[in-house]
């Protein structure tokens, strides 16, 4: 069945939209109206992606085309002391929170921000930073070639905007907190926007968090665009918890101007579905870019990540680390494109992707791809699907350690491998402790270590 | 304390150890030379009970146990210890975590209190001291980023904190410059008990002069073909392993 044969759900959004345009929309200026318009017409056209399509081949969506969700107008009450449980531990932060997608003031703290330097809801942004916010407010992420995109652009009102002024060192972690809950019995949806804009010189180190208030199936469908400029350093730690039964979707886009550093790093353990669209498009020279990431999966949860890193300067290292962990009947995809302009000589581009398959009925499909149209550049690309290394297990062993504890421990230490790549020691830590605890109530807490660090 | 009697093993269907009789008293350390591909290795692997490799005849008896009826953790709870030729690197699990699970489920086969973290680092820290480790290695993930020879010294801290009754030292020497095999080959000595004892694999006879050893049984082709006294690793030294060939040869 051709599932793109189906108006009557795109439809749905279509009269969703009608619906949003009287209500809520109306707080954005009009030329983001034209923009939302065109692209609800792209997807009233397309539709959502089918697995005919090579880009979503294995990844297949056809439970989210079936499920009418409902946009969400307003914020909803989340039980108290959710969000204090949710914040990197011992740690001053900026915080700002939305719930179902919309600005929680009252649970958002961002006092203290270095001068002009500014964390705010989008909404407001359009007032206070007009001229930012129009400069690069979908600029980037080009909406006709995902569907999911494509729907958020329509949906585009509300989101986090950050906006480091030139030269300015953000000292503490800007938080943000994205929960997602139920609303009157109704599958929510999400389409949450972000703007992220560093300007030349700045340094800031962001989390960007998603949890679920409780076991929902709600869809939260993100569009993230980061603006590094040159010598800008960004690092942003992106954790995405979602309850098993949910949807989650995110296109992370960043522009990357010369001289500027970005770590990116992905934690994905959420969603009954779950993908994440990366791109990074490197427009400058002697350009730095790591993008790590690390899934887990379990029960008959399905986490794609879909990178693509694209060089157009010449002395550019790129660095890929993406590792998974797949238990019961779990899948992963992981497709790496790695795209090299005739310009971008010495290129040095390094993509790995290692999977520890932990059950037999686990599968993950990995497809590195390279296009290198430059003829002095260093791209390396590699691929593991493995079990458990016996002798590694072995070497605990005949420390008197047991079966279960030796899986356990090997476990952590194989998600080490790809979380030691985040930068920030707290935000690492933090990331560390959310593995650690989701494995335990895999594998039990008796056969789990406490983190000690180095 | 260690019987081994006609020790057959394969791995993947081909037969490396072809008969291995040796018996192991408490206060003895024990030399197992031979050339490479002779089966040293495999037979201290085959001792700890790694699951690659097949017996397909013969027992070996520890402290009255058949030890081939027991898992690799059940043996480290009897007494048995490998210090690798290869330690394996385990990166977000501290060195300190590592060494405290192990030990607290050796003591708790044993019937023993566990040790609390207070308690296990107090005792962590003077066995450092034995293999001369900068405290620092504590909170290091295990065996990441060491060099070879804080590998093996760290597994000679390993065995330093988990008292095996015999150990099995694999190349121990392997990778080590002369400064590192002093430590740890003093190290090992200090641990040296009337109660314990010591089996050393190794190619070279270098490590012997720090290891004194009490026998030496050279293997080839999956056999011991000549046991002797540390006098027997001076002869192999100065002669390699071909003397031995050409004796088997004239023999045969």
């Amino acid at each position: 069945m051709d599932e793109k044969i189906m108006p009557n759900k795109n439809d749905h959004y279509v009269s969703e939209f009608e619906a949003f345009q009287k209500n809520g929309a109306s707080k954005s200026p009009l030329w983001v109206n034209d923009v939302r318009t065109s692209a609800l017409s792209v997807f009233a056209e397309r539709g959502f992606p089918t697995t005919k399509e090579e880009d979503w081949k294995y990844t297949n969506v056809s439970a989210i085309a079936k499920s009418p969700f409902t946009y969400s107008s307003g914020t909803s009450g989340i039980p108290a002391g959710l969000v204090a449980s949710l914040l990197v531990k011992d740690l001053e932060q900026y915080v700002i929170v939305f719930i179902n997608g919309h600005v929680s003031k009252e649970h958002s703290n961002v006092e203290g921000l270095p001068d002009g330097a500014a964390v705010k809801n989008l909404i407001e942004a359009y007032v206070t930073h007009t001229d930012i916010v129009k400069e690069h407010l979908a600029k980037y992420v080009p909406f006709n070639k995902n569907p999911f995109t494509a729907l958020n652009t329509a949906f585009i009102n509300d989101g986090a905007f950050i906006h480091i002024p030139a030269h300015v060192e953000v000292a503490k972690p800007i938080h943000l907190l994205f929960i997602s809950t139920q609303k009157e019995g109704k599958q929510i949806a999400s389409h949450i926007r972000n703007l992220i804009v560093v300007e030349e010189g700045a340094k800031v180190n962001i989390a960007h968090s998603f949890y679920s208030a409780q076991a929902n199936s709600n869809l939260t469908n993100v569009v993230t665009e980061v603006v590094a400029k040159k010598r800008s350093t960004v690092e942003l730690v992106k954790v995405q918890c979602e309850s098993d039964l949910s949807y989650h979707f995110e296109n992370l886009y960043v522009h990357q101007s010369h001289e500027s550093r970005v770590h990116v790093f992905s934690l994905a353990v959420g969603g009954a579905i779950a993908r994440n669209d990366m791109s990074v498009i490197i427009d400058g020279e002697s350009t730095e870019c790591n993008l790590n990431g690390l899934y887990i999966t379990s029960g008959e949860q399905l986490i794609d990540h879909h990178t693509f890193m694209h060089h157009i300067h010449p002395n550019c290292p790129s660095h890929e680390l993406f590792k998974g962990i797949l238990m019961d009947k779990s899948r992963a995809v992981f497709n790496g494109k790695v795209y090299v302009e005739p310009e971008a000589q010495k290129t040095d581009s390094k993509q790995t992707n290692r999977n520890l398959l932990l059950s037999d009925d686990a599968v993950v499909d990995t497809k590195p791809e390279l296009e290198i149209f430059a003829d002095d550049v260093k791209c390396t690309h590699g691929a593991a699907v493995g079990g458990m290394n016996e002798t590694h297990s072995f070497y605990l062993k005949t420390r008197g350690i047991t079966e279960g504890s030796a899986r356990g421990i090997l476990t952590v230490g194989f998600a080490a491998e790809a979380t030691q790549k985040i930068v920030h020691p707290e935000l690492r830590h933090h990331v560390d402790v959310i593995v650690v605890d989701h494995l335990r109530t895999k594998f039990g807490t008796a056969n789990l270590p406490d983190i000690v660090h180095a | 304390m260690i019987e081994i009697k006609n020790l057959h093993a394969s791995v993947n269907g081909k037969e490396i150890l072809k008969g291995i009789n040796l018996k192991v008293n408490a206060g003895e350390v024990h030399a197992i030379m031979g050339p490479n591909g002779s089966g040293k290795s495999t037979l201290a692997q085959v001792l700890s009970g790694h699951p690659a490799y097949t017996v397909t005849q013969g027992e070996v008896i520890f402290e009255g146990q058949n030890l081939l009826d027991l898992e690799p953790e059940k043996r480290a709870h009897a007494g048995v210890f490998l210090a690798f030729q290869y330690p394996v690197e385990i990166p977000g699990v501290s060195n300190s975590y590592f060494l405290k699970a192990g030990l607290n489920e050796i003591r708790k086969s044993r019937g023993e209190e566990e040790l609390d973290s207070m308690q296990f680092l107090k005792m962590l820290k003077v066995k450092m001291k034995i293999v001369e480790m900068d405290p620092s290695f504590i909170h290091r993930p295990v065996n990441e980023g060491f060099s070879g020879g804080e590998k093996k010294r760290n597994e000679i801290l390993q065995m330093a904190v988990l008292e095996p009754k015999l150990a099995i030292l694999d190349e121990t020497d392997s990778g080590l410059d002369i400064d590192a095999l002093k430590i740890v080959s003093s190290g090992v000595n200090k641990l040296k008990s009337p109660q314990n004892a010591t089996i050393v694999v190794t190619h070279y006879q270098r490590l012997l002069n720090y290891i004194v050893p009490d026998f030496v049984h050279v293997l080839v082709n999956g056999r011991i073909v000549k046991s002797g006294g540390k006098e027997l690793a001076m002869e192999l030294e100065a002669n390699g392993y071909d003397f031995i060939r050409e004796e088997m040869l004239q023999a045969s």
